[in-house]
């Protein structure tokens, strides 16, 4: 009896919990460029490819992003954002946010 | 059964790289690198760490992990996860076979807790430590492709990689189910719910407990003496896969209880 009401109530708040993420929860994401200066200010240097002669290009915005995307943004899509210099994706790179390396090689 | 679980297990590995698209907004409850060229849904591990390191609970995919650990259980690991079907099969290569002392199913634990969540929201995941830069199924469905597609500056990263990588598979063919008993993060999260999984092998009142089932058991789980129902003895590392089943003189377990 006690097993099958502590599975309730943990099925009760896996299952919140997921709707919640899933569906309301969103993020206030910062770019990355944003991000990258400041700790470039305080002395930590990230090298982006092309960055530094395409940077007049960007333009740093803030979003708000349901969790998926943000999920989805750490995932390899993060990782397509730039390409020689140049922004292609939509989704910040959430993983540059504290210096961060992509993850595959 | 076992060629049932065996042809499940394929099937699952196809169904989960098949590459014809990317739907990596949700993470499926199975170690599989989301950055492997071909991965459909997002690894649990990998986003956990991620969202660990900005300071934040992935609601949505601990939910996800939850949700599965409280109705199937580790039956994940042991019928979907394409690293166990990498390990079972390692295991039938001839070589010397070993045990390994049970303290060792600890360890994924301090795995989970060190690699997972503290390396990254302490150093963050740039640092060399950090879970998915030494995942071993990183390392097979991402490193090395991405190593071969692209090429790779990064040599002593990579020759880390691999040899962490020829490690757990020396150790999966001398040990069945090596990386899943002792290392793997994942299976650390979905253990502790496993107790409650609706899909979990539990014996009937024909159990004359001649402990067979203790001896062929790949997780080392234990029945317990003279009481049915689940395994009492480390029922968290059950993944359902049914040797036990196989090999129960008197039919007495059934995966549905």
């Amino acid at each position: 009896m006690i097993r099958k009401t502590l599975l309730l109530c943990l099925l009760a708040i896996s299952l919140f919990m997921t709707v919640y993420g899933g569906f309301f929860r969103k993020f206030l994401v910062y770019d990355n460029l944003e991000k990258f200066d400041k700790l470039k200010n305080v002395g930590i240097t990230i090298k982006i490819p092309g960055y530094d002669n395409a940077s007049e290009d960007f333009k740093p915005e803030s979003q708000w992003f349901t969790e998926p995307e943000v999920v989805r943004a750490m995932t390899f899509e993060g990782i397509k954002r730039y390409k020689d210099g140049k922004l292609i994706s939509n989704y910040p790179d959430l993983r540059m946010l504290k210096g961060r390396i992509p993850c595959p090689t | 059964m076992e060629k049932i679980r065996l042809k499940i297990q394929l099937a699952c590995l196809a169904l989960l790289n098949l590459g014809v698209f990317q739907w990596q907004t949700v993470c499926f409850p199975v170690l599989n690198c989301h950055s492997c060229p071909t991965a459909i849904f997002a690894c649990p591990v990998g986003i956990i760490g991620q969202f660990v390191g900005l300071g934040l609970i992935p609601l949505s995919v601990v939910g996800i992990v939850a949700l599965a650990g409280l109705t199937v259980g580790r039956f994940l690991c042991g019928w979907v996860c394409p690293f166990g079907l990498f390990q079972d099969l390692l295991y039938k290569i001839p070589y010397i076979k070993f045990d390994i002392p049970r303290w060792t199913r600890f360890i994924k634990y301090g795995v989970f807790a060190g690699l997972v969540v503290a390396v990254p929201f302490f150093l963050t995941p740039a640092f060399p430590a950090y879970f998915c830069r030494l995942c071993p199924v990183a390392t097979i469905e991402s490193a090395i492709p991405w190593a071969i597609i692209n090429g790779t500056t990064d040599v002593i990263s990579l020759s880390i990689r691999l040899a962490i990588l020829f490690a757990i598979v020396v150790a999966a063919m001398g040990h069945r189910r090596f990386f899943c008993k002792t290392l793997c993060p994942l299976g650390a999260i979905i253990a502790p719910l496993n107790r409650f999984a609706a899909v979990f092998p539990q014996r009937n009142i024909d159990c004359t407990d001649c402990g067979v089932c203790n001896k062929v058991c790949p997780m080392e789980t234990t029945h317990g003496v003279s009481k049915h129902g689940v395994f009492e003895g480390a029922p968290e590392e059950c993944i359902s896969c049914l040797e036990c089943q196989k090999k129960c003189p008197t039919d007495a377990i059934k995966l549905w209880g």
